[in-house]
C-alpha cells in the first residue's frame, strides 16, 4: 500500500513535468470545462429569475446541490481520466500489453498514469458554487458533519470511477467500449438537480441502476436538512461499495479475455 | 543444465466473427454472427536451458507473437502450460513479471511525453530497484546501449534506433532473468542493428540472461543464436541448432560465375547434363553473372564447376557459403519437407 502511494507521488510529479511541456493544452482544457459549467449555471440563474422556487427548492439550495455534485465528479475526473482511453484506444490497439508486463496492479497502473488537471475547471466551479450558496443556507452543523462529508465524497467518487472501470472493461471482450462509457456517464447530468423533478422511471434508474443520485442529490439533501441520514449517507456507502466490487470483478474477468492486437 | 523455460502443448484459439464484405455484411454479422475458431498456436512444446539465446522464427502470422504473449503473461492460453523461471505466468502475474524483461519492437513501452531519463525513474519505482543498484545498472546500460546522447530528450523525439535502444534498456533495468525480444531490430539501419546485437550478446554473456528472440533478420540469428525453434501456421516445424539446420537442409549451395561472354549462358544446360529437375537446380543470369543454386545431394560442387569451365569462358568464380537465409526461405515456401 505504501509502495502504491509512493508510486502515485512519482506519477503525479512526472505528470506535472509533462504538463509543463503542454501548457497551452492544459489552459484551454481548464477554461473549456469552466465555460461549460458557467453556461449551465447561467441557465439555472435565468430560470430562477422567473420563479422563486423549484418544487420547494430555493435558488441557493439548487446551487448547493449542483456544487455538491461536482465534488465527486471533479475528483474522479482529476484522478481516473485515463480509464476513458482504455475503452477508446488502449485495448483496441493492444497497448494494454504494457500494463500486463509490469509488476503492479493493472487497474492501478492505468489510472495512475494520467491526471486530468482540466478538472480544475470543475473544481473551481464547485468551490464558487458552494462558497456562494453555503452562507445563504442555514445548514445544520455537528462535529460529525466534516467526517461524514469525507466519507461521502470517497464513496461518491467511487461510484463514478467504478462505472468507468466497468464500462471500460467491456472492451476486453468487445475491443472498444468508449461510447458505452460515455452514454452511461452522461447520466450524471441528472444528478445535479433534485431527483423529485424527474418522473419515476428516471428516478429509479439514477437511484438503483446507475446510482448517480447518491453522488449528489441524496447526500447533499442530508447536508441541507439533516434528515434521512441512513438512506442518504448509508445509501452512498453501499452504492459505492457494490459498484466498486462489481467493477473489480468485471475488470479481472476481462483480463483473462484480453486478446491483444497483432504486431 | 536446468531449463529456464518449459513449454508444453501450448495452444491458443481465437474466436473470429466472419463478416461478409461491405456494410451489409457488417450489419448481418452484428445480428447473426458466424463464428469461426482460429488456432493461432497449435500445441507447441519446447524448452530453453538457462543462459541460452533462442531464435524464434517463422513467417508473418505464424504465431510467434502469440506464443511470446502467452509466455509473458499477456495472453491466457486456451490449453497447455508454460513454466518460466519456475513460475506460471498466468498464475501470479505480478510476481512473475518482476523477473522478466519484454520488448515489442513494434510498440514502445516508454512514456511518450516524458524525457527518457524520467521514464527510467518511473520504472525504477515500479520494479523497486534500490538506488545503489539503479545507479550501477544505468551506468552499465549506458555503456552497452549508448543512451547518453539522448537520455534527456522526450521519448517522442527519439529516432527509431534510439527508441529501440531505450526500450531494450528499459526492459533490462530490473536485471531480469529472462528477456523476451519480439523483433528488436525491425526497421533499423545496419549500424544500430549491430549495436543492438552486441548489446544482447554482452548482456547474455555477462549476466547469463536467457533470451528468446523473434526476428525476420537472419543475421540476428546467425550472430546470436545457437539454437532456433521455427513455427509455421501455429505448429512447430523445426527445433535444433543452426549447425543441424545447415546439415539437414543446407545441402543447397550457390555458385556465381562471371562470364567473359554473357550470351554464352544459354550454352549451359545443367538440367540435361546432370539430369536434374528445376527443384534440384536453378540457374539464372544477371548481366554477365550466372548464378547456379543446387542441391549437393544430387550433384557435387566439383562437377558443376568443371562442367561450367569446360563449356564457357569464365572470368571469375565465387563459391558462396551455405546461407541459412536460403534454407529458411525454402522452409517458408514449403519446398523442403520436414
Amino acid at each position: 500500500m505504501r509502495r502504491y502511494f509512493r508510486l502515485h507521488r512519482i506519477f503525479i510529479a512526472q505528470y506535472l513535468k509533462k504538463l509543463m511541456e503542454y501548457k497551452v493544452d492544459f489552459l484551454l482544457g481548464a477554461i473549456g470545462l469552466l465555460l461549460t459549467q458557467a453556461i449551465q449555471i447561467m441557465f439555472l440563474g435565468i430560470i430562477f429569475s422567473q420563479i422563486p422556487a423549484l418544487i420547494g427548492y430555493t435558488f441557493p439550495q439548487i446551487l448547493f446541490i449542483y456544487g455538491f455534485s461536482l465534488i465527486a465528479k471533479s475528483l474522479d475526473h482529476l484522478f481516473t481520466d485515463n480509464l476513458w482511453m482504455v475503452g477508446y484506444r488502449i485495448i483496441r490497439k493492444g497497448e494494454f500489453d504494457k500494463y500486463l508486463t509490469r509488476p503492479i496492479n493493472t487497474l492501478y497502473h492505468v489510472i495512475a498514469e494520467n491526471f486530468c488537471v482540466d478538472a480544475f475547471g470543475e473544481i473551481l466551479t464547485c468551490a464558487l458554487l458552494l462558497g456562494y450558496s453555503i452562507p445563504k443556507l442555514n445548514l445544520p452543523f455537528h462535529w460529525y458533519t466534516i467526517p461524514l462529508l469525507i466519507v461521502v465524497v470517497i464513496f461518491a467518487t467511487l461510484i463514478y470511477t467504478s462505472l468507468k472501470i466497468m464500462t471500460s472493461a467491456i472492451s476486453f471482450w468487445t475491443k472498444a467500449s468508449g461510447h458505452i462509457t460515455h452514454m452511461l456517464y452522461m447520466a450524471n447530468d441528472f444528478a445535479k438537480y433534485p431527483v423529485s423533478i424527474y418522473n419515476k422511471a428516471v428516478q429509479t434508474i439514477i437511484t438503483y441502476v446507475i446510482p448517480f443520485a447518491f453522488t449528489a442529490y441524496f447526500p447533499a439533501s442530508y447536508f441541507l436538512t439533516g434528515e434521512n441520514p441512513l438512506f442518504c449517507i448509508g445509501g452512498t456507502v453501499i452504492a459505492g461499495t457494490v459498484m466498486f466490487a462489481l467493477a473489480l470483478f468485471v475488470w479481472h474477468k476481462g483480463l483473462n479475455a484480453y486478446e491483444s492486437a497483432g504486431s | 543444465m536446468e531449463n529456464m523455460i518449459y513449454v508444453e502443448n501450448l495452444r491458443k484459439e481465437f474466436k473470429k466473427i466472419i463478416k461478409e464484405p461491405g456494410l451489409k455484411g457488417s450489419v448481418k454479422a452484428l445480428f447473426k454472427p458466424k463464428k469461426e475458431i482460429i488456432t493461432a498456436v497449435d500445441d507447441i512444446s519446447f524448452t530453453v536451458p538457462k543462459g541460452e539465446i533462442l531464435g524464434f522464427l517463422g513467417p508473418n502470422g505464424a504465431g510467434k507473437s502469440t506464443v511470446i504473449k502467452m509466455l509473458t503473461g499477456i495472453l491466457m492460453p486456451t490449453s497447455g502450460m508454460c513454466r518460466i523461471n519456475g513460475q506460471n505466468p498466468q498464475k501470479d502475474r505480478k510476481n512473475y513479471v518482476r523477473e522478466i524483461g519484454v520488448v515489442f519492437g513494434q510498440r514502445t513501452q516508454l512514456w511518450w511525453d516524458l524525457a527518457l531519463r524520467e521514464t527510467y525513474a518511473v520504472l525504477k519505482e515500479i520494479y523497486q530497484v534500490p538506488d545503489e543498484q539503479y545507479k550501477k545498472r544505468m551506468a552499465f546500460l549506458n555503456e552497452v546501449l549508448e543512451l547518453d546522447s539522448f537520455i534527456t530528450s522526450p521519448v517522442r523525439t527519439l529516432s527509431l534506433g534510439q527508441r529501440m535502444r531505450a526500450d531494450i534498456a528499459a526492459s533490462l533495468l530490473h536485471s531480469p532473468k529472462v528477456l523476451f525480444l519480439d523483433e528488436p531490430t525491425i526497421g533499423l539501419d545496419v549500424v544500430v542493428k549491430e549495436n543492438i546485437r552486441n548489446a544482447i550478446r554482452k548482456i547474455n554473456a555477462e549476466e547469463g540472461t536467457t533470451v528468446i528472440l523473434t526476428t525476420h533478420d537472419l543475421a540476428d540469428i546467425e550472430f546470436l543464436c545457437e539454437r532456433i525453434v521455427m513455427i509455421d501456421k501455429g505448429k512447430k516445424v523445426f527445433d535444433g541448432g543452426i549447425a543441424e539446420l545447415k546439415h539437414n537442409f543446407g545441402d543447397v549451395r550457390t555458385l556465381e560465375f562471371e562470364l567473359v561472354n554473357a550470351p554464352d549462358f544459354k550454352l549451359l544446360d545443367y538440367h540435361r547434363r546432370f539430369k536434374l529437375t528445376q527443384d534440384e537446380l536453378a540457374s539464372e543470369r544477371d548481366g554477365a553473372k550466372a548464378t547456379v543454386r543446387f542441391d549437393t545431394a544430387k550433384v557435387s560442387v566439383e562437377d558443376i564447376i568443371s562442367y561450367t569451365l569446360s563449356t564457357v569462358h569464365v572470368k571469375d568464380l565465387n563459391i558462396k557459403d551455405v546461407e541459412i537465409e536460403e534454407i529458411i526461405k525454402r522452409l517458408y515456401r514449403r519446398e523442403v519437407s520436414l
